[in-house]
């Protein structure tokens, strides 16, 4: 038997979630001149009522070369009928060489934290793995297998048909703030 | 306090009381910073400078290298609503090996939202030329890529055409007061999450 909970009985407004803060910069990747690609993703109970859910950073390319830095801005408003579906941030990682070609470093989400504050995560990435041939060619050429449904990077439905290697981190700061969640009874 | 205590606030207030500390930049001998403040539609200040320019300093002759601008902050902000929340940008200026003035660096960061003592370390970078030819004739002539307007650094939009460099970092610490923002419902720490009634589900 399913169980959703829905906020019922508190009927003067709707319980609101502030996700505020920056994509702060990615390391150990094997190059670092990079840009992200992100989005977030929620449940069909949520209702984005201000500000951008998705975007993409500027390219960096690092004095210090450990590093990339974007301090890109995010700055959501939400307001939900229900806790199913809690948002999700997911990213996609490129390099961009000196000669101005793309290639993707790696795929990763993290979840947007449920207790309010200010939270310092660090995002993994992975990779997917072709056949040995392509990867000769990646050798040589450079390039990577991309998802056809880029969904798959927040859902684990289809996971097990995937074959990936690890990447660097993107380090995120997230601030998150509550509104009318302890009238509906929420803990967190 | 300008009222006494208002059973049904409409707005909240945020205050920063700071200072841009010092600066770690490897490269350059002489800097400046200008600072400003970038808030949403909703937010309003009603206190302290949104903008200025600090003093001229030099890189410390010690292993730490440091700039030290020790450079006051002061602004408060009321507000409805949470989105757009201010943002602090920093760029930093100094004189290139020709002595013109060029740009070092610009970063942004949050306000920190919990009250309470905070310091950050805020990532500087500087735009660059998309070719070569342009690196070399902006060097000669020291006209380097700067942005129109500093804010830029603060939105997230438009920022996937440009190029940047990473160098050098800002250290910032303020001391955060709110009032208001729980009245008005908003939780920002995990402990103001209280008065649990009992849930129910469904």
């Amino acid at each position: 038997m399913k169980m959703s909970v829905k906020f019922v009985g508190f009927t003067g407004k709707m319980a609101e979630v502030h996700v505020i803060g920056q994509l702060v910069g990615a390391s150990e990747f094997p190059s670092h001149s990079l840009f992200c690609k992100w989005g977030l993703h929620a449940g069909g109970a949520w209702k984005l009522i201000a500000g951008l859910k998705g975007g993409q950073t500027h390219v960096d390319n690092p004095e210090n070369e450990e590093h990339a830095y974007w301090s890109h801005p995010i700055d959501v408003h939400y307001a939900t009928k229900g806790l199913q579906g809690w948002p999700r941030l997911h990213l996609q990682v490129w390099h961009q060489d000196m000669h101005g070609r793309n290639e993707l470093y790696g795929y990763g989400f993290v979840h947007v934290p449920s207790s309010p504050g200010c939270h310092d995560i660090e995002c993994v990435t992975w990779k997917p793995n072709g056949t040995f041939q392509e990867e000769m060619m990646q050798q040589f050429v450079g390039g990577c297998p991309q998802l056809k449904n880029p969904d798959l990077v927040y859902a684990g439905a289809d996971r097990y048909k995937l074959h990936t290697t690890a990447m660097g981190k993107v380090q995120i700061r997230l601030n998150v703030i509550l509104r009318n969640f302890d009238k509906y009874g929420v803990e967190c | 306090m300008s009222s006494g205590i208002n059973p049904n606030p409409s707005v909240f207030l945020l205050m920063l009381n700071g200072q841009i500390e010092s600066g770690e930049f490897p490269d350059f001998d002489e800097l400046y910073c200008k600072f400003s403040f970038h808030h949403g539609q909703d937010w309003v200040v009603t206190s302290g400078l949104e903008e200025g320019i600090s003093q001229i300093t030099r890189r410390s002759r010690d292993e730490r290298e440091l700039f030290v601008w020790n450079f006051p902050l002061d602004v408060t902000y009321k507000s409805t609503n949470p989105h757009g929340w201010p943002q602090l940008v920093v760029s930093c200026y100094g004189p290139d090996s020709f002595g013109r003035d060029v740009v070092h660096g610009y970063g942004s960061m949050h306000i920190p939202m919990v009250p309470g003592k905070h310091r950050v370390k805020v990532a500087m970078f500087v735009p660059v030329s998309t070719s070569k030819l342009q690196q070399i004739t902006s060097w000669l002539l020291g006209r380097r890529p700067e942005f129109v307007d500093p804010k830029v650094v603060a939105q997230g939009e438009g920022r996937e055409v440009t190029r940047v460099r990473s160098q050098g970092h800002v250290t910032v610490t303020c001391n955060i007061v709110t009032r208001d923002l729980k009245k008005l419902g908003y939780d920002l720490q995990p402990s103001d999450v209280t008065n649990i009634p009992v849930a129910t589900m469904t």
